[in-house]
């Protein structure tokens, strides 16, 4: 089950999520992004692409391959993350 | 290079026994083809503007019948998506999928019918990306005539595919039946 979490005191209601959200997971509620229908998110993570002060969790999607990304970069990632 | 490998005597006809590259040097032939692949596509679309979509389509289409005519006959439509499904792994991935309010996949609105996939890992995507080039041009175009093309032979039923959303960890498609 997929879950989302907003960083409230990150979110600066700008309203980006909500627009771009093909399947209108977001709404705006006292000044902060809220999802309401989580049980339609389907993974594409395009909210974290556009959320400009990175405010968005997702929990419990599936997670694409990203061949694309060089092994070398990732392994030095990890080992400074 | 160690000495050994000089030493080694190859024949013409000789087919090797073993393959397995480290994932270092298959990165690099990865890389490199999508690499090509981008520069392909953007050229295309250089030259031949919009209609670069209508190459990329039928060269999907060919590919998705080829690849699928070894597979059996399924009338189904839900059970050859997830037939299809298994035989794409590895090149995609992806399962369908409904909004929490439909009863069913098979989708009736407006008068057409429809199922939604959620394309989730997607080579081309990844070439997409690689290359810093826009999802939803003609390099995708490939992937809606592979799907198809793959339909068309598991079912014997015409198809089209319709973008609904691009994103950079899954994609929204309609299969619309005909
Ligand atoms: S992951 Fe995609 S579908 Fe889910 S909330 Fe974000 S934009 Fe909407
Ligand atoms: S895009 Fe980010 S900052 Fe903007 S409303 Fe959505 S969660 Fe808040």
């Amino acid at each position: 089950m997929i879950e989302i979490t907003v960083d409230k005191d990150a979110c600066n209601a700008c309203g980006l999520c909500v627009k771009d959200c093909p399947m209108h997971v977001y709404e705006l509620k006292d000044g902060v992004a809220v999802p309401v229908r989580v049980e339609n998110c389907m993974g594409c993570l395009s909210c974290h692409e556009i959320c400009p002060t990175q405010a968005l969790e997702h929990r419990g999607i599936y997670p694409s391959k990203r061949h694309y990304i060089d092994i070398r970069v990732c392994e030095m990632l990890n080992r400074v993350i | 290079m160690t000495g050994s490998v000089h030493h080694t005597i190859y024949r013409s006809e000789d087919v090797p026994l073993g393959c397995i590259p480290p994932p270092e040097e298959l990165e690099d032939t990865l890389h490199g083809l999508m690499k090509l692949n981008g520069l392909i596509i953007r050229s295309l679309e250089e030259i031949a503007g919009r209609g670069a979509n209508a190459v990329t389509y039928r060269a999907g289409r060919k590919f998705g019948h080829e690849v699928a005519k070894y597979f059996r006959k399924i009338e189904n439509i839900e059970e050859a998506l997830v037939e299809l499904s298994h035989i794409l792994r590895g090149q995609y991935t992806f399962e369908l999928w409904k909004p929490a309010d439909k009863p069913s996949f098979i989708i009736e609105e407006n008068g057409a019918t429809f199922i939604y996939l959620v394309f989730h890992d997607c080579i081309v995507r990844q070439t997409l990306r690689r290359n810093g080039q826009e999802q939803g041009g003609p390099l995708c175009q490939t992937l809606y005539g592979y799907v198809v093309g793959a339909i068309e032979e598991i079912t014997g039923r015409r198809a089209k595919l319709e973008i609904v959303h691009t994103g950079p960890n899954g994609c929204l498609k309609k299969l619309i039946l005909k």
